[in-house]
């Protein structure tokens, strides 16, 4: 009992840790953090909202429970980040959308600047 | 086809004059005009048809030159055999010339344009220099251990490449990952990030200032805070490439996210299998 309750404090800290960014996550944080994301952002895509962080209130009172989840498993710093990651991204695929609609062609780009055989 | 047709007409026409007395009274007439005459025998020279010229000494080898013209089967195939050969040679050469053009086109004439000496210290504490990486082809990531989602994905990825050159030319390849984040990443940190992407990964850090100096040789554009309280978090923006550079420590070719592990692999190999210099042996 007393050992149960002091791997749960030791547990805590870590995640603690890990949301202040205080330590590096380690490969099974970073996993439980990217599925926490992507349950919220399937949240945000249910609810239509794109930008959580601008339409902050809409997506607090959408995925009440998600966020949670997604704020409890990454760095606060990571969360911001995916947030704006989100925005760029769906603009993006909008841009490829809009683009191959208009009869664009879709090439596998390679920016370097020397050819490739 | 209608040429044929319409000289046929035209040698009998000839043909038909010189045989005129026309002609022949022209002769009585004038002999001081004797070029006149050599006229229609020269056409029906020119018109006469070239097989007829040659010659053989029996039907029977007419007759086989005619069966087999000039192409045997031996002749087809090694006309075939020496073509593929050619085509193989020249493609491979080709290959070859384009790899060494990515390489010397990087390759600095003084001071190399990517890279260059630097001291930094490696998980373990030990110090690492330019030296320590010469005689090996090395492949150089920036990175940091709190980065998101780029950097973990890119590791696995060079783990995997490293694994396949390393399936192929064991100790050839050195894999190094440079933090851009020296002020949380510190050899111990590196040395448990590291751990969980391969065990043979070497990790570098050091002072703000030498991280820095080692991006700006590289080339590596980052925005780590050169000032950070403590207790706060940040993210850092980076460069992600791969920095292939060769065992004398000049770089060779960046390779990026559009490649596949496999295809960075056969890059790798490639120019290793080109390389001509000095290989350190353990």
């Amino acid at each position: 009992m007393v050992l149960g309750l002091f791997e749960q404090s030791e547990a805590d800290k870590r995640a603690a840790e890990v949301r202040a960014g205080t330590v590096a996550p380690t490969r099974s944080e970073r996993q439980k953090c990217w599925m926490a994301r992507d349950g919220y952002f399937a949240c945000l895509d249910r609810n239509n909202i794109i930008d959580a962080l601008k339409d902050e209130k809409a997506a607090a009172k959408a995925c009440k429970a998600e966020s949670a989840e997604f704020e409890k498993d990454c760095a606060a710093q990571w969360v911001t980040y995916f947030k704006k990651w989100r925005v760029q991204d769906i603009q993006k695929k909008a841009r490829l959308k809009e683009l191959e609609a208009q009869g664009a062609v879709r090439m596998d780009v390679n920016t370097d600047f020397k050819a490739r055989e | 086809m209608n040429m044929s047709h319409a000289i046929a007409p035209m040698r009998t026409f000839s043909s038909v004059l010189s045989r005129t007395p026309a002609r022949q009274c022209q002769r009585f007439i004038s002999t001081a005009t004797t070029t006149r005459p050599t006229v229609p025998r020269l056409q029906a020279q020119l018109h006469q048809p070239v097989a007829q010229r040659r010659t053989y000494k029996t039907v029977e080898e007419a007759k086989s030159k005619y069966r087999s013209g000039p192409f045997s089967w031996k002749a087809g195939l090694l006309f075939v055999l020496t073509g593929a050969g050619l085509l193989w040679y020249f493609e491979h050469e080709k290959q070859r010339m384009q790899r060494k053009r990515i390489a010397d086109a990087t390759k600095g004439v003084g001071r190399p344009k990517v890279g260059g000496p630097f001291e930094l210290i490696d998980q373990n504490g030990k110090p690492v220099t330019e030296k320590d990486l010469k005689g090996r082809y090395s492949l150089v990531y920036f990175g940091f251990s709190h980065c998101p989602d780029i950097c973990p994905e890119e590791l696995d990825k060079m783990a995997a490449m490293f694994e396949k050159v390393e399936a192929e030319r064991p100790g050839a390849l050195k894999p190094v990952f440079v933090t851009c984040d020296p002020a949380r990443d510190t050899p111990q940190v590196l040395k448990e990030y590291l751990a969980e992407f391969h065990p043979l990964f070497i990790g570098l850090t050091g002072t703000y200032d030498q991280i820095k100096a080692m991006c700006k040789a590289y080339r590596v554009y980052f925005s780590t805070p050169s000032k950070v309280e403590p207790g706060q978090d940040y993210l850092v923006d980076h460069s992600i490439y791969f920095y292939l550079m060769d065992p004398e420590g000049d770089f060779v070719e960046a390779l990026g996210r559009q490649h596949s592990p496999d295809q960075a692999a056969k890059v790798i190999l490639d120019h290793m299998k080109d390389w001509q210099g000095k290989w350190k042996k353990d």
